[in-house]
């Protein structure tokens, strides 16, 4: 494909990952996250070229079972409706667990920036902070 | 390759992540033109999570025995359970199942959900004794409630629509009889093997016992004998009412939420069929509008490209100024689709090649003109359309009131901003369709697809979807389906992917909730209670959508007079969440606080004294204010729990609102109280703080846990209508396209505290997937004014300078 091609196109399209998802195209939503060397990043804009030499991780291989923290908190709390944007908070939520395994209510406000248009907020919250408590 | 690679063994083991090794990978990915290759390790396709839920959630045809339309089971006891509403977050993958399962008895552990076929749906007929709704109505516990939108849906799987916070009212009294059904004919067919009578037969979580002799057996043993076996009388069957509930009325988690935080569950967009091609669409942004023409031969030699489709045109609809666009059939606009193999490719291609549009005669309207056709349009005393309730004598008793208060109000277009762009998959054949999409209405996609491709609706198999989003999108309409399969029709029976942008989708895709202007009068007396009130409104609503909530008023007063005049445009609106009550309540709540405020009461205070006023008992039947006991309980418990009259810090202030969603045609009402505390900074800077709710629950939620999530997201949703979301338009078209310019709020402005309590009524209710929406607005708009001295009258707020002190 063309090198400038978006990451998000090469992996829904090209490979086959549908876990990933475009909202905007233009790195508003956050639908597009996918972790590159761990770091949460907007796949709709980085092209594919940029990523070549990278450890990329989608949702897909956030673990193989549903069985990372996130993951299990995100259904202990019934988090999704929609589950559209789903993807995206979650490997935003892991990265950002990653770097601060204990985040503050504003440490969650500041990094995690998805929007949920089912208004998911309020669960999303409380989820991160579980999986926070996971660890300890 | 055996052996570990040799960073990936000092790699230090990170949560359970998988990571993607270049040098442990599959190459799947061409080289093209020599320019690049991506090495990806492909992890392998996760085994379907024990869920109850495929990932792929359309209905199949049954390998195991079907004891009716809705239910199969297994020889382990598994049972399929049909879903004929969409699932688009408000969790009807588990209420409906829950609904059958209760009746049924089975075991709910090893239930599964997936969707009902439309086409089956055409095909078959309901048994004829199902049509009868039991018991006596509304206020019977014992019955099916009060159905209103059921009209001659009689295909098997009844009502395929998911709108009108309806899954429960209309579903849940066949749904009951279907899982009841199912359990008598189990018992039955137990009973005629064992040749005892059923009535001596126990069946409970798929096992059926025979108390006397200690027999057992089980639903997966009985079901190809159930199957075959026909109840002599089932319109004998009785549901069981809310106190007898064991599932229904319990919270549970949604079903589809283990697919959901892997990235399983496949929308729309995300099916892929063996040689499918990728299509991006442009339809003529202007309403109504069509193509003129289009240059292929500048893209046809882009890589991957393989044809241009015009669909919808020529000129598909008269498109008059006024005359309204709501679709009934026929596509909006006339547009066109590039075809290529990958979406990408489609799409820039589709940006690089010149179109010329022919907008049509409303290529130069603007939201100015109609604010402006909106102000003459309220007054118009010619106007054909137009509802009038005039009770007592209002102009003479604002003659001799003591003060008047006049207000106007105005509320913009807004957007259902679905994340999911409108999509859908086609393959059409010369005497088949199938089709992929994610719709809120099964049987809507599946007529209109029949009559896209010329063929009879019983070759049309709709393949339905998890929804990113509806919120009312395509009510009335079918999204991205009608283009789909225009396209699919030039491919010769190969699969086509056809998916908007988010510009296209935001853009020619908007059915927006329409605007409105509201001009509201009281006549107050002396003490500040009101003794006459007028209402006018104008805006695209007619009917019941115009006038709910307004064609009696919930405060007491003696002369009331309202009238609405319904005035369109092109823009093709359609019903959003909380439809007219978003508008309507939003002038109501907002001029009773402003009366208030005029009389010098405490707004929950005001509020509650005229609702007590009503006489008492509150009439029956559709449209009135009937729910005077209902609303002051609904009041006071909001007001306790939010703390109401508790000091707050200088620059903070609770507001207070209260909706029951009562329209004139139905009986039905759900009724919300909120109360919102908000600070704003001295600057203007707003922040909601804490909301307390108090909701109806009448007899009973089916699932409470999801009732709860709804109301949580209800929050965010009315949030944003007050704060940001605006839909303009110019030269005919909208003009806000994305996020960045039609925004919805983040975490951070959400807010930290929500309480949520229910309280029974004797009644079943409307519903509660938008009973929420239409408080918000208003309570926020009274907790700005308490604080800035600035009465809020247009939203959204961030219009407003907010600033004070």
């Amino acid at each position: 494909m063309e090198p400038e091609t978006p990451l998000l196109w090469v992996l829904r399209d090209s490979i086959g990952l549908t876990g990933t998802k475009y909202g905007c195209g233009i790195a508003q939503c956050g639908a597009c996250t996918v972790q590159i060397d761990g770091a949460a990043v907007r796949s709709c804009v980085t092209p594919a070229s940029q990523a070549i030499g990278t450890r990329i991780t989608t949702i897909e291989g956030l673990s193989t079972d549903g069985s990372h923290p996130v993951q299990l908190a995100w259904t202990e709390f019934d988090v999704p409706q929609c589950g559209y944007c789903m993807s995206g908070q979650i490997m935003t939520a892991a990265a950002l667990l990653h770097k601060q395994p204990n985040p503050s209510d504003a440490d969650i406000d500041t990094q995690i920036t998805n929007a949920c248009r089912c208004g998911t907020y309020h669960r999303v919250r409380q989820a991160i902070h579980r999986a926070a408590g996971m660890h300890s | 390759m055996t052996n570990k690679p040799h960073d990936q063994q000092d790699t230090p083991k990170t949560e359970g992540m998988t990571e993607m090794d270049r040098r442990e990978f599959l190459t799947t990915t061409a080289v093209v033109g020599g320019a690049m290759v991506l090495g990806f390790w492909l992890p392998p396709r996760s085994a379907q999570a024990q869920t109850g839920v495929a990932a792929e959630p359309w209905y199949r045809e049954s390998l195991v025995p079907e004891i009716n339309a809705w239910i199969t089971i297994a020889p382990d006891d598994t049972v399929t359970i049909r879903v004929g509403q969409s699932e688009m977050g408000t969790g009807v993958f588990t209420s409906n199942p829950m609904m059958v399962a209760e009746e049924l008895q089975c075991d709910w552990s090893k239930v599964r959900a997936e969707y009902a076929s439309a086409n089956r749906n055409v095909r078959e007929k309901a048994p004829e004794w199902t049509l009868k709704v039991p018991g006596e109505g509304l206020s019977d516990p014992a019955g099916g409630g009060a159905p209103v939108m059921l009209g001659n849906a009689n295909g098997v799987y009844r009502r395929m629509s998911t709108n009108s916070s309806g899954s429960v009212r209309e579903g849940r009294y066949y749904l009951q009889l279907a899982g009841a059904e199912a359990r008598e004919r189990l018992l039955l067919a137990a009973a005629t093997l064992w040749g005892v009578p059923a009535s001596d037969l126990v069946a409970k979580d798929s096992v059926i016992t025979h108390a006397a002799t200690g027999r057992r057996t089980t639903y997966g043993a009985m079901a190809a004998r159930a199957a075959q076996i026909q109840l002599p009388d089932p319109s004998k069957i009785t549901i069981k009412s809310p106190d007898q509930w064991t599932l229904m009325g319990t919270e549970q988690k949604n079903r589809d939420v283990p697919l959901k935080v892997t990235g399983q569950a496949v929308y729309s967009v995300d099916v892929r069929l063996p040689g499918m091609l990728y299509a991006a669409a442009k339809a003529c942004p202007v309403w109504g509008g069509d193509v003129r023409s289009y240059d292929f031969n500048a893209i046809k030699d882009r890589p991957g490209v393989h044809s241009a489709v015009r669909f919808g045109g020529p000129r598909t609809r008269e498109s008059a100024v006024g005359g309204g666009s709501r679709t009934s059939g026929g596509h909006v606009s006339g547009g066109v689709a590039v075809v290529a193999d990958t979406w990408w490719r489609a799409k820039t291609a589709l940006d690089a090649m010149p179109i010329e549009w022919d907008d049509g005669p409303n290529a130069t309207l603007s939201s100015a003109d109609m604010r402006q056709a909106h102000f003459a349009a309220v007054e118009d005393p010619s106007a054909k359309e137009r509802i009038v309730i005039d009770e007592g004598n209002v102009d003479a008793a604002m003659g001799r009131a003591a003060t008047v208060v006049e207000a106007t109000y105005t509320l913009p277009y807004v957007g259902h901003a679905p994340m999911e762009p409108g999509s859908a998959i086609a393959i059409v054949t010369a005497d088949r369709v199938e089709l992929w999409t994610g719709s809120q209405h099964a049987n809507s996609a599946l007529t209109a697809a029949a009559r896209e491709a010329g063929i009879a609706p019983e070759q049309v198999f709709v393949h339905q979807m998890f929804l990113g989003g509806g919120y009312g999108i395509d009510n009335g309409n079918t999204r991205a389906n009608q283009q789909a399969v225009a396209v699919a029709k030039t491919l010769n029976g190969r699969p086509v992917m056809l998916m908007w942008s988010r510009e296209e989708d935001w853009g020619f895709g908007l059915r927006p909730r329409p605007m409105g202007l509201g001009v509201l009068k009281a006549g107050l007396d002396a003490d500040g209670w009101p003794i006459a009130i007028e209402v006018r409104t104008t805006g695209d609503y007619s009917g019941d959508q115009a006038t709910r909530g307004l064609t009696a008023s919930p405060y007491f007063v003696p002369n009331y007079r309202f009238e609405s005049r319904p005035r369109r445009f092109h823009v093709p609106f359609v019903q959003r969440r909380a439809t007219g009550s978003s508008i309507n309540c939003f002038y109501v709540e907002s001029f009773i606080d402003e009366l208030a405020h005029t009389a010098g009461k405490d707004p929950y205070l005001y509020r509650r004294e005229l609702i007590a006023r009503n006489p008492a008992p509150p009439k029956p039947g559709v449209g009135g204010f009937n729910q005077r006991d209902n609303w002051l309980k609904a009041l006071d418990m909001v007001a306790e729990m939010s703390g109401w009259g508790r000091p707050l810090p200088e620059g903070w202030a609770r507001g207070i609102a209260i909706d029951d969603r009562r329209r004139t045609t139905r009986p039905h009402t759900t009724v919300c109280a909120q109360v919102h505390t908000v600070s704003v900074s001295r600057r203007g800077q707003l922040r909601l703080h804490r909301v307390d709710v108090a909701l109806d629950e009448g007899f009973s939620f089916v699932n409470p846990l999801s009732v709860r999530k709804q109301v949580e997201g209800q929050i965010a949703w009315g949030y944003d209508d007050a704060m940001y979301q605006e839909v303009t338009i110019r030269d005919g078209h909208a003009v806000e396209v994305n996020f960045d310019t039609y925004p919805i709020s983040r975490m951070n402005e959400y807010p930290r505290e929500v309480n949520i309590a229910f309280f029974k009524t004797n009644k079943w209710l409307y519903g509660t997937g938008e009973e929420a929406i239409p408080q918000v607005a208003p309570a926020i708009s009274s907790a700005v004014f308490q604080i800035t001295g600035k009465r809020i009258r247009s939203l959204p707020l961030r219009h407003h300078d907010l600033s004070w002190g």
